[in-house]
């Protein structure tokens, strides 16, 4: 079971240049949340998800943890490193075969024990049995994505951020895509997903949210400092 | 025609024979140059990682800097070098001008520009995913730097191979740093403009021919790391 973490951000600012990306963005996110996240191409929707993934630093914003004092997201870079995992919208392969791959993730979480094992467990759960020799970077959009998040079970995030990761891929794909991420749903990790298709979470979402004008905003439309989060239909209590 | 091909006959025949000046003559070139590339290579990955992940103040200077350096003739290498060791110059008490070490430093020189571009440019070509990827798996930098450095290790070898051969092939700053003294600074390509100028060619071309030698092996051994990092083995 994931540890339970509570987290906000608050008054996110980002600017590339002369566009302006994100301009008082806050969001909060809490373990066994589902929140997707939709707007239009170049609202910041990726930008927004680097910032929480610790590795785009923002122009200003601060981050609550738990019950702690905010705090600037540069003096929480580590921790947002450390709990929160970034699924690309097309998942990178390291070099070599799948197996490799998976193994990478699972010699970075010293918490496994039987390395070998964990890593085949992985692999079965993912369903990529016989592929484990074949070179990752030759494998279907589809099987990318499941190495990425076989990754990330190994990885084992408080927090697991994903773009589009339905995007391009076919129903097999997409249901094999969901059953994952309801299985990381049950186990606790919040997940934030960033759409054009926010149907296909439906099943899956606890909140709802839309990054417009700079802002994330509820569903509803209001355009509050702090979002209160809003409890979608399938909001699970844990 | 008579002359080269008596020559070549004559240079294998140094080679083979074991000639012991030829061989000590090549392995100078060999430890200077190789130690040189070694002290390059840490500090030419750094530079090259802060130049394509670095964002700070006059990052875009250094890569016009070091693009610059990569055109700079080895002799004005060696006659800044020659200044800074001479017994006058700002390190003249060291007394390293017409050493090993000296000759070494100017190969630093020459070969650090070639590195740092060269690896820039290949971390620039991969995918910065690549990092992003290891360290949102919970890669330390260091680890994430390692990693990063596999996945563009082709280019890494193109670097290494590139800057290896600029620096065993340069005669200027050798000639001017290390004198040509025998026995001590004489190494392949500056013994091979001593033995031309004597006249005698066969020595030269012996020479010339472990250097086409040493090309030919780095070649085949970047092909067959190539051939093992296929992506369909």
């Amino acid at each position: 079971m994931i540890e339970t973490l509570n987290i906000g951000f608050r008054n996110i600012a980002k600017r590339y240049g002369s566009n302006l990306v994100l301009d008082g963005a806050s969001i909060d996110i809490s373990s066994h949340n589902c929140i997707v996240i939709t707007g239009k191409n170049g609202a910041g929707k990726t930008t927004l998800l680097r910032i929480i993934a610790g590795l785009e630093k923002p122009d200003s914003g601060d981050i609550l943890i738990d019950d702690a004092d905010a705090e600037p997201w540069r003096k929480q870079r580590k921790r947002l490193l450390k709990s929160v995992m970034y699924l690309h919208q097309q998942p990178y392969m390291l070099s070599g075969s799948l197996r490799r791959n998976i193994e990478y993730a699972a010699r970075l979480n010293p918490g496994i024990a039987d390395r070998a094992a964990s890593v085949t467990r992985a692999i079965h759960w993912a369903g990529l049995e016989g592929l484990e020799t074949q070179s990752a970077t030759s494998l279907s959009g589809g099987q990318k994505q499941r190495v990425a998040l076989t990754r990330a079970r190994l990885r084992d995030p408080q927090i697991l951020l994903l773009d589009e990761p339905t995007a391009n891929l076919d129903n097999e794909s997409r249901a094999r895509t969901l059953q994952m991420l309801r299985e990381f749903c049950a186990s606790g990790t919040a997940i934030v997903i960033v759409t054009h298709d926010p149907e296909v979470f439906d099943e899956l979402a606890t909140h709802k949210l839309q990054l417009l004008d700079h802002r994330i905003h509820t569903e509803t439309g209001s355009s509050p400092d702090v979002i209160e989060l809003e409890s979608a239909r399938h909001s699970r209590q844990r | 025609m008579d002359i080269l091909l008596a020559s070549c006959a004559e240079a294998f025949r140094l080679l083979f024979s074991g000639d012991p000046e030829i061989w000590e003559i090549i392995a100078i070139s060999f430890r200077v140059s190789s130690l040189a590339i070694l002290c390059a290579v840490p500090p030419a990955l750094v530079i090259a990682f802060s130049l394509a992940y670095g964002n700070f103040f006059g990052r875009r200077l250094l890569i016009l800097l070091f693009n610059t350096f990569l055109s700079v003739p080895a002799v004005v290498i060696g006659l800044t070098l020659f200044i800074v060791l001479s017994r006058q110059g700002p390190l003249g008490d060291f007394k390293l001008l017409f050493t090993q070490t000296a000759m070494g430093l100017g190969q630093f020189l020459l070969c650090l520009p070639i590195l740092v571009c060269m690896v820039h440019v290949a971390l620039q070509a991969a995918d910065r995913a690549a990092w992003e990827t290891a360290r949102t798996l919970g890669a330390s930098r260091v680890r994430a730097f390692f990693t990063v450095l596999f996945e563009i290790r082709f280019g890494l070898m193109a670097a290494l191979l590139a800057g290896y051969g600029r620096i065993i092939s340069e005669v200027g700053a050798s000639m001017m740093l290390g004198g040509n003294i025998a026995h001590y600074t004489r190494n392949i390509p500056t013994a091979i403009a001593l033995e031309t100028s004597k006249g005698a060619f066969a020595e030269g071309i012996a020479l010339g021919i472990v250097l086409l030698f040493l090309a030919l092996m780095v070649n085949a051994l970047l092909q067959y790391v190539q051939g093992k990092g296929s992506i369909n083995p």
